[in-house]
């Protein structure tokens, strides 16, 4: 893409991206270190004699261990997981359908019904958590993944539903005709034509939707009581602080195996649509 | 349940002919399709949202209905130093983050557009900073910013920056930076992906017919791939400001509202009031004054989105 | 006796008499509901032998002894209050949930007058420290039942003290020679680590006995009069801003409960207002904390009061209460729980598993034989008997919890230290008070 000298690629693409991926990943250079360096490693000052914080020698598989053994992590990640896929399918079904709605059909408060979609988005969880509280229990879900899977589309699905007007709007309207011309039905035109040439759209929202429920915490914290059904992010916070006393190596040590494997999983994802994409734009 | 159930039937049984004329219509077809959002969304956000308004006209605390007072909670906050404060922190902190994330995330999105070795894995890992349940993460960067143990210490240290050492959550001005530096961290990945799925979907053609003509990269961008990236643009950074103005847990995590409450957020004191203190309406006071100012920038930032798109 | 029955006990009201006297009469459990469970919710505590205990051991034996089921769920300190205001408010969640600090005084409507266990209790095991009272009690009735109180001192270096002269586990007696002392340690790389963060613990067991202290409080003795502008705190304020200066680590702004453990235990500290955590990790791993020196942390380590001011010496503990919440479906079940988990054979298990972390709430714990193991231990042993608590001089009440929770009293010192006139500072947090107290 850059034409030019050898140098212009390095000022303008290796540097920055070096430096980019250096500020995005040196926590998590951090983090690794931290689940597998000794306690006694841990508990050393910044300005302490021969410290490199960077490196060390006798790495320790004890904090992982712990987090397996001494702790339900393995149920957490699993319950994160359904709850995340659970909580993403509903709102990507519910966003792309009211996506496609406001974007490309004409009736009548059409406009107004977008706004209040999106201002449910305004209203801020940690106001809405506490009557929200009224009907999970109402509806007798507390202590069940479903007090989450039903209760995250609620900020994933305004978020879909956006993003996905975006997508569609940058869909040429004769696509679809020329669709109609030959045959094919509203709905038809809708799931054949429109939605596989947003497919880029829905799985970037499908991240993000997947991503936010990933990292929920409040509500799981106040919606789940039982250990073995909580979360990672509210299992990991429960179980490792322990009074004034943070297990930091354990503590380290979940925040990344509860995150790395998601990260491989979206590297396939994301060469996926990559590939796929081109051709559909160009149609 | 109820609602997975609703669209399987009308995927199911969209076919016979009758249905399919109906769905031809196209308010027909559009009240269809919106029946799950809203009957989603009407079941678990409407009756919340009345009653977080309801709390904040009374003198409800926990345990307690209260009475009607009318607006006397929004004069109380009104009159408090600290909520003052947490609304310019809150401006401060969503403008500032704001700009860096979107100046930063379209940066790395076009550099993530180019073909380069490891492009897949650059891109799953790029968005780590995102998968992270942040308040773990945060937990991290709270270590890192440590007074005892930082390691930005060390490594501005060794690399002779400093001399002595940073006090970077103890001083107001430097909590304040550091929460922005990890807010920063958080979102840039969020607006790279976003922004780079919006560049593909932009046909690599006009860029090669407007490189033919002449034009040069800067003006390609400026020309052709800005504009046609702008209503995906418009609609992350909308959410991204959303998001950043009721942020709570990098906050909640880092500080927990302090030095003095110098770094509290709308939400981060909310919750303090409401829940610390027990003072729910209050609280709910709090978190329903944002709810207007927010408001106002949706939809000045809405209207400008109209606006493009009409263009 | 031998017919007791559930109407019976909930009748007489006397749960904790009825039903133990009821159990060793007829020598059986009492007749619950099949599958009876009472779901107690705690903080994930510093010891987790203890958790281990109550979830195994203790949950086994109540079984058998009670006929009922015990959930026990321990999270994270920081989270409990959100937990319990949303189980208020929706009216469904724990049966029992054990609070920190004076916050069962914001939840005082929505729970269950405890007052029989909770007398019983006092009079039956020498009696309430004021700290378990003062939380506990509204002034009419109990609200809940004392658990414990983790009683907090002064965690110092042995070593490093006698360098500057005070051998033989000499601690400083006053503010003044306190400060002298941090000074000189200071000087070398080992100041004083305090937190002046928004943190529950450390923070406010160190603001409020230093202010009082200096003859310092909040209130009048009528618990509406706002007193907190006099020239005793404007004093105190004012000698923290240079005490902060000469002798702290300025890091503590930032501080939360674990920031000053971890910065003791790794040599940075000389001195830290703690919970007895730090010695007993420090115990727990003598190959992982050393001192400069490489001998075991452990043996460097030594306990000591708060200092005096002009107005006396105080202590302000965290203590621990159970509330029993007025939503529950399970208040039989859950009041026999408390009465029988209090009882002194079952009781003793856990305290002796908190290996003096924890104090019991009530003074008979002080002759427990545990105080004989280690004399480190020993100045936590009677530490409860000078805690006064938040809310001074007037009860401490619902409004006292407000002060406690909005942090005011930390902040008044932290805005000073940070560079506010500290007559500002005072009347600042005066202010903050009078809205609190209208």
């Amino acid at each position: 893409m850059i034409e030019g000298a050898r140098w212009r690629k390095w000022v303008f693409f290796y540097v920055p991206m070096v430096l980019f991926l250096l500020f995005l990943l040196f926590p998590f250079y951090w983090m690794v270190i931290t689940s597998v360096r000794p306690d006694g490693e841990l508990y050393r000052p910044w300005n302490s004699i021969n410290y490199n914080p960077f490196w060390t020698w006798k790495p320790t598989w004890e904090h992982v261990r712990y987090l397996f053994e001494e702790t339900l992590f393995a149920s957490w990640l699993w319950n994160t997981t359904f709850i995340a896929l659970a909580s993403t399918a509903i709102s990507l079904v519910c966003g792309v359908f009211a996506g496609y709605a406001l974007s490309r059909l004409n009736f009548p408060f059409a406009g107004s019904l977008g706004t209040a979609i999106f201002i449910t988005y305004l209203v801020p969880q940690t106001l809405l958590f506490i009557p929200l509280a009224e009907i999970i229990r109402n509806y007798r879900l507390g202590d069940t993944p479903w007090s989450l899977i039903l209760t995250y589309p609620t900020f994933l699905i305004p978020f879909c539903t956006w993003l996905m007007m975006g997508y569609f709007k940058a869909v040429p309207k004769e696509l679809e005709e020329c669709a109609r011309i030959d045959g094919a039905s509203r709905w038809q035109a809708m799931l054949y034509i429109v939605i596989p040439v947003a497919i880029p759209g829905i799985l970037s929202a499908g991240i993000f939707a997947f991503t936010l429920s990933w990292n929920e915490f409040i509500y799981a914290l106040v919606f789940l009581s039982s250990p073995e059904q909580k979360t990672v992010p509210v299992g990991v916070t429960s179980e490792l602080i322990r009074g004034d006393v943070f297990y930091w190596g354990p503590l380290m040590a979940g925040a990344l195996l509860g995150s790395i494997p998601v990260a491989i999983a979206y590297s396939f994802f994301v060469e996926h649509y990559v590939a796929g994409l081109t051709g559909s734009v160009k149609g | 349940m109820a609602i997975s159930a609703v669209s399987d039937t009308t995927l199911r049984e969209a076919p016979p002919p009758r249905r399919q004329r109906l769905l031809e219509d196209e308010r027909w077809l559009a009240f269809v399709l919106l029946v799950p959002t809203i009957v989603l969304l009407g079941m678990f956000i409407a009756y919340p949202f009345m009653r977080g308004i309801l709390l904040s006209v009374t003198s409800s605390r926990v345990g307690i209905p209260g009475d009607f007072v009318g607006l006397a909670n929004f004069y109380k906050i009104f009159n408090d130093g600290i909520f003052r404060t947490s609304v310019y922190n809150t401006f401060l902190y969503t403008g500032v983050t704001t700009v860096f994330k979107l100046a930063l995330g379209l940066w790395l999105a076009m550099l993530l557009n180019r073909n380069f070795r490891g492009k897949a894995f650059t891109r799953a890992f790029i968005l780590l900073p995102f998968i992270i349940p942040t308040v773990l993460s945060t937990f991290a960067w709270k270590w890192m910013f440590d007074p005892t143990f930082s390691v930005l210490n060390w490594l501005l240290y060794h690399f002779g920056l400093i001399t002595g050492r940073i006090n970077w959550l103890g001083d107001p001005d430097l909590a304040m930076i550091s929460i922005i530096i990890v807010n920063i961290w958080r979102g840039v990945p969020f607006f790279a992906i976003s922004l780079l799925a919006g560049l593909q979907t932009i046909s690599p053609e006009l860029n090669e017919a407007a490189a033919i003509d002449g034009a040069k990269p800067w003006q390609r961008f400026w020309h052709i791939t800005w504009p046609l990236l702008l209503p995906v643009t418009m609609v992350v950074v909308l959410f991204s400001v959303i998001q950043t103005f009721a942020d709570f847990q990098i906050v909640y995590v880092m500080t927990g509202g302090g030095p003095a409450n110098a770094t509290h957020l709308f939400a981060t004191y909310a919750y303090q009031i409401a829940i610390g203190t027990g003072l729910l309406s209050e609280g709910a006071a709090i978190a329903l004054a944002m709810f207007p100012i927010l408001f106002l920038v949706v939809i000045i930032q809405l209207l400008y989105i109209r606006r493009v798109e009409v263009r | 006796m031998t017919t007791v029955t559930r109407r019976n006990v909930l009748k007489s009201g006397a749960a904790l008499a009825g039903g133990m006297a009821g159990i060793l009469a007829t020598g059986r459990a009492p007749a619950f509901a099949q599958g009876t469970t009472v779901h107690w919710l705690r903080w994930t505590d510093f010891v987790p032998a203890s958790d281990q205990l109550l979830r195994n051991e203790i949950a086994k034996e109540g079984e058998k002894a009670l006929g009922i089921k015990l959930n026990i769920e321990t999270i994270n300190a920081n989270d409990i209050q959100a937990r319990v205001t949303s189980a208020i408010q929706s009216g469904s969640g724990p049966d029992v949930v054990c609070v920190l600090n004076n916050w069962g005084q914001l939840y005082g409507e929505s729970v269950i007058d405890v007052s029989n266990i909770a007398e019983e209790l006092g009079k039956g095991q020498g009696g309430f420290y004021e700290t378990s009272r003062a939380v506990a009690n509204d002034g009419k009735k109990w609200i809940a039942v004392p658990w414990c109180i983790v009683g907090l001192q002064i965690a110092y270096r042995k070593s490093w003290f006698a360098e500057i002269g005070y051998t033989d586990g000499k601690f400083p007696q006053t503010w003044e020679e306190y400060r002298e002392a941090g000074k000189k340690l200071k000087a070398k790389g080992r100041p004083i680590g305090q937190t002046l963060g928004h943190t529950f613990g450390d923070a406010p067991a160190f603001a409020y006995p230093y202010l009082w202290s200096w003859g310092g409080k909040e209130v009048e003795a009528d618990g509406k009069t706002v007193a907190l502008n006099s020239p005793a705190t404007v004093e105190a304020v004012k000698f923290m801003v240079a005490f902060w200066k000469d002798a702290h680590d300025e890091g503590g702004l930032a501080w939360d409960d674990s920031n000053n453990n971890r910065a003791f235990l790794s040599g940075t500290c000389s001195a830290t207002l703690n919970g007895a955590s730090i010695y007993i990790e420090a115990l727990r791993k003598p190959d992982t904390y050393k001192t400069e020196a490489g001998g075991p942390l452990k043996d460097d380590i030594l306990h000591a009061a708060l200092p005096k001011g002009p107005g006396g010496q105080f202590s302000y503990h965290v203590p621990f209460s159970n509330l029993l919440m007025g939503y529950s479906k399970n208040q039989d079940a859950a009041k026999k729980f408390l009465g029988w988990i209090h009882s002194k054979d079952v009781y003793d298990k856990w305290f002796v598993s908190q290996k003096g972390f924890s104090v019991g709430p009530t003074t008979d714990w002080e002759k427990h034989k545990l105080w004989g193991d280690d004399p480190i231990m020993l100045p936590y042993k009677q530490a409860a008997r000078t805690g006064r608590f938040a809310g001074y001089e007037g009860p401490s009440t619902r409004k006292a919890a407000e002060v406690v929770t909005k942090y005011v009293i930390v902040d008044m010192y932290a805005k000073a230290v940070q560079g506010m006139p500290p007559e500002d500072a005072v009347k600042w947090a005066e202010a903050e008070l009078k809205k609190v107290y209208v």
